[in-house]
């Protein structure tokens, strides 16, 4: 009896042991970074963009799954869809964050949608990656521990334009930037206005004539009197920062109403889709400009660290294999992938080999510790980012945008003059149905 | 001659009236089923973005003639309206409102979402760009004048088809007296599907025009839904001259007034005009005294 009894506890011992044990064992096997992933698949603005850079995000972290991990942490994304609207953004990020325990969130391409899912998250204590939107309104003033951005901000992407046709004021327009007749016009999202500002405050500090600022709903079913307006203000430049299909619908009103001007410049989201562009507007979208971050299919091999070559290779591939209808690339996929590529390459195995994990406080260090020069990301900028007491906690400060123009189905890089392909084409050439007569 | 008026409000005052005509045709099909069979169909502006599909793929797919495309279009989206009514709307209609709103709210998500997943979320286009009519410093979008004349002569057949023909005659009675005229040995049911397929065919009509001015997706319907909704309730559900004239009204009152203030703020003045004509007619600009 006495061994009978014996041989039970031993057995159960045995038992207890090993489920210990195993579930010990598993645990160091199952040693995973869970990664919520939010993107528009659904609604506008999946077309405008956003799913361009949920495919360049998903890339990267496949690439990093098929290797095996990071540091011998498994990675696991749980993809989510925004269908282009803040409330279900963040209904989703709430959803990843308590239902699907995810360690940290990425991704989020529309600033309406970053700007209340970074507050929501701050409240979670969890590490948040933006891979993409850029207003200013997501973290200035907002001092959040855990929010990063490594994307240019909007007020850059405002700053670069004007910059660029101060630049050519007298040489390609023939006048003084006082005499430049400039008009800003916008979505009225955390984006547009953010964009719009940037391009008000440095066009006053230039001295250029801005004869009119105006924002617009995205979703607005006619522009038609914005265009009567914008022709009322008769303007030599055109500062635009629209979402899709916004930004055809003002252009095909633009074109059937007689607005003519000497330049357009876009600023990122819709202008950043040229072949949707070239399919809805045909030739008139020749000699637009786009202001984004160079498109890493773009950038000059030389200028950048050797390792990331094989990468960008990798990525087109996959781009095009995925999308095969493609005629350029779009600088939209190449975004959200070298910024994944920053925190899968850089920001985790810091984290993990230095800080010793994956949660908020080691990847919030890590982060802060990179400290990469230019050249050293696919998009050509460098990183490094502000610290929680800053007045814009979180952003990268080494981003930078550039500007291109698309002539003949070719995008190419006009500015900064450092970076510049060939020469800008300006201003419109007569063969534009928008040029000046 | 601008220095005497200023020519960007004639400019306006006119992409109104073009805007309205655009309207206009939305809002017939939409007041038509109303009138006659008393169901809000808040689906319609999702089978009008399946009509925009049907143009796409017809056109510039399958290469067929615009005008063939168009045909088989209308044809299609009318087809669609049937089985909408069969399907959804005839096994409710003695349920309560909210009810049958509730419905053809749901067959508007599942339109979205069989959208989304069956044409893709890029943005359609057909790439046809029409010339535009210049007048004395003025743009006119042929686009446009097409859809206002189309929208004028699809009210002018609409009317004539009420009131010359028999089955015209049956739908009049029956908007009337849902209750007596079976009693009299109309068909109800019958007038109910010809009634469906015309309000579904209107909706194909608007679809082959307005995929000339915007680009399609599965979510464009948001873009003219809600607008719809409040042009025909603003003249009076059902009442399709006031339609009309509600369309033009809320167009002007948009164009002009984004001309002279933002933009948004002719969108604010024109849904501030929605709510006070709320307040002030609220069976519609032409409804009757009781």
């Amino acid at each position: 009896m006495i061994r009978r009894r014996t041989g039970l506890f031993m057995a159960g011992l045995l038992t207890g042991a090993m489920t210990l044990f195993g579930a010990t064992a598993a645990d160091a096997q199952e040693k995973k970074l869970k990664i919520g992933v939010i993107y528009d698949l659904s609604g506008p603005l999946a077309g405008g963009g956003s799913e361009l850079h949920y495919l360049g995000s998903k890339i990267i972290i496949d690439h990093f799954i098929k290797q095996g991990g990071v540091e011998g942490y498994k990675i696991e994304a749980v993809y989510a869809d925004a269908q282009s609207k803040p409330d279900v953004a963040i209904n989703e990020a709430v959803r990843l964050v308590e239902q699907e325990k995810v360690d940290m969130l990425l991704g989020m391409f529309s600033s309406a949608q970053c700007v209340p899912v970074a507050a929501r998250i701050d409240q979670y204590k969890k590490y948040l990656w933006m891979t993409t939107c850029i207003s200013s309104a997501v973290l200035k003033d907002r001092h959040f521990r855990l929010a990063f951005r490594p994307q240019p901000s909007g007020q850059q992407f405002g700053e670069m334009s004007v910059n660029f046709i101060n630049a050519n004021s007298k040489e390609k327009f023939g006048k003084d930037p006082k005499d430049l007749r400039v008009v800003i016009i916008h979505e009225d999202g955390a984006y547009g206005v953010d964009v719009a500002s940037g391009n008000e405050l440095a066009a006053k500090k230039a001295g250029l004539n801005v004869v009119m600022k105006e924002g617009y709903a995205a979703t607005a079913p006619d522009l038609s009197s914005l265009v009567t307006k914008i022709k009322r203000a008769r303007p030599d430049v055109i500062l635009h920062t629209g979402y899709n299909p916004d930004i055809t619908l003002l252009l095909r009103q633009a074109r059937e109403l007689g607005l003519r001007f000497q330049a357009l410049i876009g600023h990122g989201a819709g202008y950043g889709v040229y072949s949707k562009l070239k399919e809805s507007l045909g030739n008139d979208v020749n000699y637009f400009f786009n202001v984004d971050p160079i498109s890493i299919w773009l950038a000059n091999p030389a200028a950048l660290k050797p390792e990331l070559l094989p990468v960008i290779k990798m990525v087109g591939e996959e781009y095009d294999r995925a999308k095969p209808d493609t005629k350029i690339r779009s600088a939209h996929v190449g975004m959200a992938a070298s910024n994944t590529y920053l925190f899968m390459n850089e920001i985790l195995p810091r984290a993990i080999k230095q800080y010793g994990g994956v949660d908020g406080e080691a990847l919030r260090k890590a982060t802060l510790d990179v400290d990469i020069a230019q050249g050293g990301t696919m998009l050509g900028f460098g990183a490094k980012f502000e610290p929680e007491a800053a007045v814009m906690a979180g952003q990268n400060t080494r981003g930078a945008p550039v500007i291109v123009q698309y002539v003949n189905d070719e995008a190419k890089v006009v500015w900064p003059q450092a970076l510049a392909q060939q020469p800008a084409v300006l201003p419109l050439p007569s063969s534009s149905p928008y040029a000046v007569k | 001659m601008s220095e005497i008026f200023d020519i960007y409000l004639v400019e306006a005052l006119i992409n109104g009236v073009l805007l309205g005509g655009v309207l206009a045709l939305l809002a017939l099909g939409l007041n038509l089923i109303f009138g006659v069979i008393d169901v809000v169909w808040i689906c319609y502006a999702e089978l009008i973005m399946l009509g925009m599909y049907s143009m796409y793929y017809l056109y510039s797919v399958y290469h067929l003639p615009f005008v063939v495309a168009a045909i088989i279009s209308i044809g299609g989206v009318g087809v669609l309206g049937v089985i909408l009514h069969v399907v959804v709307i005839q096994p409710l209609l003695t349920a309560a409102p909210i009810n049958q709103l509730l419905a053809t709210g749901g067959v508007l998500a599942f339109l979205q979402s069989a959208a989304t997943i069956g044409f893709g979320i890029d943005f359609k286009n057909l790439g046809i760009r029409l010339p535009v009519l210049e007048v004395s410093e003025m743009f006119i979008s042929y686009s446009r004048l097409l859809a206002f004349l189309v929208a004028l002569a699809g009210m002018v057949a609409l009317f004539l088809f009420l009131s010359r023909t028999y089955v015209g005659t049956a739908i009049r009675a029956i908007a009337q007296d849902r209750q007596v005229m079976p009693l009299m040995g109309v068909d109800s049911r019958r007038i109910y599907m010809i009634t469906s397929a015309v309000g579904g065919s209107l909706a194909g009509l608007a679809a082959c025009l307005l995929v000339l001015q915007y680009d399609v997706h599965p979510f464009i319907g948001l873009t003219f839904g809600p607008i719809t909704f409040m042009i025909c309730v603003m003249g009076g559900l059902g009442n399709m001259i006031g339609g009309f004239i509600a369309a033009f009204l809320f167009a002007e009152i948009i164009s002009v007034g984004g001309l002279y203030l933002d933009l948004e703020w002719g969108y604010v003045f024109a849904f501030c005009f929605f709510i006070a004509m709320m307040f002030i007619r609220p069976q519609g600009l032409l409804a009757r005294r009781s």
